[in-house]
């Protein structure tokens, strides 16, 4: 039987000093059921050992780290026993520049979660000694929060495509993490080939460049545009979003420049049947509530 | 610079061509992509595509006979096995019609049709987000001789991206039809309106709130109403001021006219005109308004006066200084930075 991964994505370096050696499944569960209001969830995920930190952004390049700050991510993971992984987003020639920087900071065999095509090219062809991994903005799937089982045969993905597979096989990657579906149940899940991990309890809806909050500060013709400074109101700020007169089966929130949804109990169920079948070799907590 | 154009009618390719359009592009949904997927798409838009592959043939015939192009769509956000073995197909048959090239999003299809249609011309859409030289590389290496960046870049990038592989062409928008999210990141669906419509349109109410839980101060909640608001304004913008135009059809709504300057000195080899879904007059209107900029251009206009021009075509003087239509506003921080380095006329 293998051993169930659970990685936990932090933004700032020290989002994981919760975890210490003495954290055993009920201060787990205390932090999870605080960090995500969710008592079953909670419960749950307490059963695991964190094994993975996820640093970094998958939706946002101003969350890039610097080398400073990602070293100071490396040993704390280091010190809590936690193998490694840089999230990192869509790119812009910027953070593929500031990427080349940084990835030698990486240890051999660190993961490198890859949402750009350019992203993976670089890994692939200047870092061999990493593992890239394909992140879900990069495994697209239709999650659209409004829609209703009736849509659900339009809610697939194009990851069993024998030509996308050789793509990524060019670029080093056969493993791939997701959002769970909306409509799955565990076999779903069990057919994604090359999976590796599954976010919860949030999946992404939208992002954008431009971010709404990122331009609070910011006034004048290029108040909504990219390529300007950012002040990273997202790490405080959030907006509960809501349809009048709609009732939509997932509650969404922005953060920054992303839409989220929240896992149903049903998500979560065929979650949990898969992880317990062996389909899902990792769990993709989230680190922060949003 | 070519011009590319959008087009969903046989009738209009004339008009089109001879506003000034050098490449059109199409998308097409086959009765039999609609029986085995029951999906009303192959491309992301459920209209504004041709009907059959009869139109698609005559079409073609149409461009040519215009001294046009034509391209085809395939720019679904992904495709399954099966969607890329149907895809495949249509792209074959366009090819066997005398389609000048191939417009495809998922760089597996881009992988197979290039080897699959050796010759054939393909270019990667906006909706496979590549915007960076690395993925601009893997693209050329795939197969593809042009890439279209997506809408939310600047010119620098755009130009740098042109710049560090010079073996791909590079196309650009230029007017009409903003998205919020990245498309090839928004896994929505653009539903019926009685549905929501697409989601960055749809009745969402925001409730503003601390991340830990900590109530908003007065003031702070007040910032973010007000930058609510400006952005229902930009949202507007974004959308085409409303999807309105002049009497004689020419656009409000997303531009980078004033760019075209820059697009042209940074390499930019194509610039795309945004809309399959319009109505007729407002896609001709759009061409003889690009075409119309990218002579001036070629003639050797200066940015500013290409910047005056464009902004009192339409005339459009006070919504291009709110910069949220512009596809790249940071065109008028450089007016700025001329009108304030320059001298009044009769201040000497």
């Amino acid at each position: 039987m293998h051993e169930q991964e659970l990685a936990v994505t932090a933004v700032r370096p020290d989002a994981l000093d919760w975890l210490t050696a003495d954290s055993g499944p009920t201060e787990r569960e205390t932090h999870w059921q605080q960090t995500h209001g969710d008592d079953a969830l909670a419960a749950w995920l307490a059963g695991f050992a964190p094994t993975h930190m996820y640093f970094g952004s998958e939706f946002c390049e101003h969350l890039l780290p610097s080398a400073r700050t990602l070293r100071q991510a490396l040993a704390r993971a280091a010190s809590r026993g936690l193998r490694f992984a840089l999230l990192t987003p869509i790119a812009s020639p910027d953070v593929l520049a500031r990427l080349e920087s940084l990835l030698p900071l990486l240890p051999d065999g660190a993961e490198v979660i890859v949402n750009d095509w350019g992203v993976a090219q670089l890994v692939a062809a200047r870092f061999p000694a990493l593992t890239p991994v394909a992140g879900r903005v990069m495994c697209r799937m239709v999650k659209d929060p409004r829609l209703t089982a009736e849509w659900s045969h339009q809610c697939g993905h194009g990851l069993d495509s024998p030509a996308l597979q050789a793509v990524l096989r060019r670029l080093r990657i056969e493993r791939v993490e997701i959002d769970a579906p909306l409509f799955a149940d565990a076999d779903t899940l069990g057919r994604v080939p090359w999976l590796q991990g599954v976010h919860l309890p949030y999946f992404s809806i939208a992002k954008g460049r431009m971010c709404r909050p990122g331009s609070l500060s910011i006034d004048g013709p290029e108040r909504f545009a990219v390529g300007r400074r950012c002040r990273k109101e997202c790490l405080s700020l959030a907006a509960t979003t809501s349809r009048s007169g709609a009732e939509d089966d997932w509650p969404t929130v922005q953060v920054g420049n992303t839409i989220f949804g929240r896992q149903s109990a049903a998500m979560l169920d065929a979650l949990k049947a898969a992880v317990r079948q062996g389909f899902v070799k990792r769990l993709v907590v989230a680190g922060e509530a949003l | 610079m070519k011009i590319v154009a959008p087009t969903s009618r046989v009738a209009e390719i004339e008009q089109l061509a001879l506003a000034g359009a050098n490449e059109l592009y199409c998308g097409i949904v086959p009765r039999e992509w609609i029986g085995r997927f029951h999906a009303v798409t192959a491309n992301r838009r459920p209209s504004g595509n041709l009907g059959d592959y009869d139109e698609l043939a005559r079409a073609v015939e149409a461009a040519h006979a215009h001294g046009a192009s034509l391209s085809l769509v395939l720019n679904a956000q992904h495709y399954s096995a099966a969607h890329a073995e149907a895809a495949a197909e249509i792209a074959g048959r366009f090819v066997e019609l005398g389609g000048d090239a191939l417009i495809v999003s998922d760089l597996g299809l881009l992988s197979v049709l290039a080897a699959q249609l050796p010759g054939t011309r393909i270019h990667v859409s906006s909706v496979a987000t590549c915007r960076n030289a690395g993925a601009a590389r893997l693209c050329r290496d795939l197969g593809a001789r042009r890439l279209i960046l997506p809408r939310d870049v600047t010119l620098d990038e755009a130009a740098s991206i042109a710049r560090d592989v010079p073996d791909i062409e590079i196309e650009a928008f230029i007017l009409n039809d903003g998205c919020v999210f990245e498309e090839g990141a928004c896994n929505t669906i653009h539903l019926p309106g009685r549905l929501g419509g697409p989601i960055c349109l749809d009745r969402y109410a925001r409730h503003h709130r601390h991340r830990d839980g900590r109530d908003l101060s007065p003031r702070l909640q007040a910032r973010l109403e007000k930058n609510d608001e400006a952005y229902r304004k930009w949202l507007w913008y974004r959308f085409s001021c409303g999807f309105s135009t002049t009497e004689s059809g020419m656009p409000f709504g997303p531009c980078g006219l004033c760019a075209v300057p820059a697009l042209r000195r940074g390499g930019i080899a194509a610039v795309k005109i945004a809309g399959r879904e319009a109505p007729t007059a407002r896609k001709v209107a759009s061409v003889t308004m690009v075409r119309t900029i990218v002579d001036r251009v070629t003639a050797g206009a200066s940015d500013a006066e290409v910047g005056d021009f464009a902004m009192r075509m339409r005339p459009s003087v006070e919504h291009c200084r709110t910069g949220y239509m512009c596809y790249y506003p940071e065109v008028l921080r450089g007016r700025e930075e001329v009108t304030a380095a320059q001298p009044e006329r009769g201040d000497a």
